[in-house]
């Protein structure tokens, strides 16, 4: 859709379900101003060479409860609409408009909630580490210094949830294929293998999306529930990577979003004054089952255990350890050949988060470090933020990627250093 | 022998109506106080204002609903909380399930991310959601956690001294307690640090009776050290609405009950 007509859509929605209240004095529409900026600290080939983030956002967001004798207000009908309009100096000023939520839920029996449309999907046990949760993901934003809210894109999604009384479970059906945002060498530059080093505006490769079709439907699913304090989660997911690590065809520079399931299952709780948390998936390609081929991503293992302690004083310490396997890699070695770029069968990966808050809770001071002993890579975000007041908020914050490799995860992202600031105004 | 029947009958009477409140432990009193102030009804639901003032006299608002189930009196609790102000933190769940004679568990729901964060909560004297209140003044101090001592009785009310068992995590050396002889309500409270300095007040500025039970409408804290201080304001209360267990659970706190927070 073009973005005139999306936005005017929006606005007209909006009004529809935020109008009567819009004049009754804007209390039901939220939202907030923002003016993000970025300078980059270091030179690579991408558009810019001073900064990669400069933009002004508004969100607009409003709840609607259906009320009245209708069905959906009996079964508690609540729709939720999630804009934002953005100016983005990073590509001249254009204009867009990103749709967060558009969506309904309601109860339409006792043990089943049901929520239909455009939605934010989490679940899984993970610090910035996702291993059950296959849901699309904005790793531009994250990179570039946008807030936490930014890493998680929408799904077009139906979700349903049960909760008889052994075990909950949500199961969501996604219809429309949202791959994750990556570096693509406009913004930031990033490992392209076709170019064979770390490349901004020279990449020219080409990613085949996931037609809309029904046998391109994407299936999660969760069972979940409490034992006393702790809680236990199995997984199932059926789709595609969110990723495109496989190749098409080579010679065209095509990549593609490999079919996937992914089995796993996850722990939390208290325990040693503080919260531990372990999860494990088995990550199956369908379209390389033994591993023979070399164009498409193996079946992979991974597993992590966590741990968070609150130390008073508002102080917290979070540490995750993370360990990825790539299965069958005889035959991916067996397969490869001479010029391809080759991945460690194992990586591990370390994480660590400092939160400190200062003067009630309204300055923030966080260290969330990656360190991979493996790929010999990281990244560190460092932040601080404060609360002027309700209303005001200004951020600072770097991002430090770094890495011996131009082809580990962090090691393709060190030419993206920046230090960056947001400052919002919450309405 | 007719007359010392009498005699003695009349001293059992007098003994009898003397002895409860003659007997009253100092743990009775605490015990008592406890259940007024934390466990009124079967379970609660009330609209929560604060109005936090720093010490350069700068406001911030809080406006939250709280739910709140009583799984055993005395002892274990379930809170639910919908915070509606101010905006960025609207629609934010909090849940806790308050447990004795180890940490309570509480979660954290974050709509922007439909995240379920879960919170390590072995600090009970951390500040509850920026205010000048800390998070054991909302969900309630264990009785077990102090020595108790009656210091005296004076104007209608029991000044009670308390002492942590455990000094560590406090950050006071003591505090007095005032409670009232009639409805065993808190009154007041000071906390003093170990140089006897007061550091610290937390008083019922106004107390109703909703439903029969006492119930403070409005409490201030004041902090002398940092200079500040909390108003919390408490409208629409009601007790024994029939809340349920399954209210406290994940699915609520990524979707709010509709019909307990409007």
């Amino acid at each position: 859709m073009k973005l005139k007509k999306r936005i005017f859509l929006f606005v007209v929605v909006f009004l529809f379900f935020a109008g009567k209240r819009v004049y009754a004095g804007l209390s039901s529409v939220h939202g907030f101003a923002e003016l993000d900026y970025g300078i980059k600290l270091s030179d690579d080939n991408t558009k810019r060479d001073d900064f990669n983030l400069l933009e002004q956002r508004l969100q607009l967001k409003s709840i609607y409860r259906f009320r009245g004798d209708s069905y959906l207000s009996e079964k508690g009908a609540v729709v939720k609409l999630k804009g934002d309009f953005t100016v983005d100096e990073y590509f001249s000023g254009k204009t867009n408009f990103e749709l967060r939520e558009f969506n309904l839920s309601l109860t339409p029996f006792d043990l089943m909630d049901v929520k239909l449309g455009s939605q934010i999907s989490t679940w899984g046990t993970g610090d910035y580490l996702f291993i059950n949760d296959m849901f699309p993901k904005d790793y531009v934003s994250f990179f570039a210094g946008r807030d936490d809210e930014y890493l998680k894109k929408p799904s077009y999604a139906i979700k349903t949830s049960f909760y008889p009384d052994i075990t909950n479970i949500d199961f969501i059906i996604i219809p429309y294929f949202t791959p994750n945002t990556h570096a693509k060498g406009d913004r930031l530059s990033f490992f392209d293998s076709f170019q064979g080093g770390i490349s901004g505006t020279n990449s020219d490769r080409h990613i085949v999306s996931v037609p809309f079709q029904l046998s391109n439907n994407e299936y999660a699913l969760r069972i979940y529930r409490n034992f006393g304090s702790n809680e236990a989660a199995f997984y199932y997911f059926q789709g595609f990577d969110k990723s495109p690590r496989s190749y098409k065809d080579e010679s065209a520079r095509q990549l593609f979003y490999e079919r996937l399931d992914v089995y796993g299952a996850s722990i939390r709780g208290p325990i040693a004054s503080g919260i531990g948390n372990a999860e494990v998936g088995y990550v199956y390609s369908r379209e390389d089952s033994d591993g023979n081929n070399r164009l498409v991503a193996n079946s992979m293992f991974k597993a992590m255990a966590g741990y968070t302690k609150d130390l008073g004083n508002d102080f917290s310490v979070g540490v995750q350890y993370f360990i990825e396997e790539i299965l069958d890699y005889d035959n991916y070695e067996d397969n490869l050949l001479a010029a391809d770029y080759r991945f460690d069968e194992f990586r591990h990966l370390l994480t660590n988060r400092i939160t400190k808050l200062f003067k009630n809770q309204t300055v923030q001071l966080s260290l969330f470090t990656f360190f991979s002993p493996s790929d010999k890579d990281g990244y560190a975000r460092p932040s601080i933020s404060y609360d002027i007041s309700d209303q005001w908020k200004v951020t600072f914050g770097a991002n430090l990627p770094w890495g011996e490799d131009d082809i580990t995860e962090f090691g393709q992202m060190e030419k993206n250093k920046n230090v960056f600031t947001r400052v919002r105004y919450n309405f | 022998m007719r007359k010392i029947t009498i005699l003695i009958t009349a001293i059992i009477l007098v003994l009898s109506l003397a002895v409860p409140a003659k007997a009253l432990t100092v743990d009775e009193i605490i015990d008592k106080a406890n259940l007024t102030s934390y466990y009124a009804g079967a379970d609660g639901m009330s609209d929560v204002k604060m109005t936090i003032t720093d010490s350069q006299g700068r406001q911030r608002f809080r406006e939250f609903r709280i739910l709140r189930l009583n799984v055993k009196e005395g002892a274990a609790q379930k809170f639910y909380i919908y915070f509606k102000k101010p905006s960025d933190v609207a629609a934010m769940t909090y849940m806790v399930w308050k447990q004795t004679g180890r940490d309570d568990d509480r979660w954290l729901y974050l709509p922007a991310l439909d995240l379920v964060r879960r919170i390590a909560s072995s600090d009970k004297r951390s500040s509850f959601v920026g205010s000048h209140f800390v998070y054991e003044d909302v969900s309630g101090r264990g009785v077990q956690a102090d020595v108790h001592e009656l210091v005296e009785e004076i104007d209608g009310l029991y000044k009670i001294k308390n002492t942590p068992k455990e000094s560590r995590g406090v950050e006071f050396k003591y505090y007095f307690v005032w409670i009232d002889k009639q409805n065993f309500m808190p009154m007041k409270a000071e906390y003093y640090n170990a140089q006897n300095k007061l550091i610290r007040t937390i008083e019922a500025v106004e107390i109703q009776d909703i439903q029969g039970y006492p119930t403070v409408v409005k409490s201030k804290t004041v902090d002398l050290e940092r200079a500040g201080e909390t108003l919390m304001e408490f409208s629409n209360i009601s007790y024994d609405v029939g809340l349920t267990d399954n209210i406290f659970k994940e699915r609520y706190l990524r979707k709010a009950p509709s019909q307990w927070i409007e």
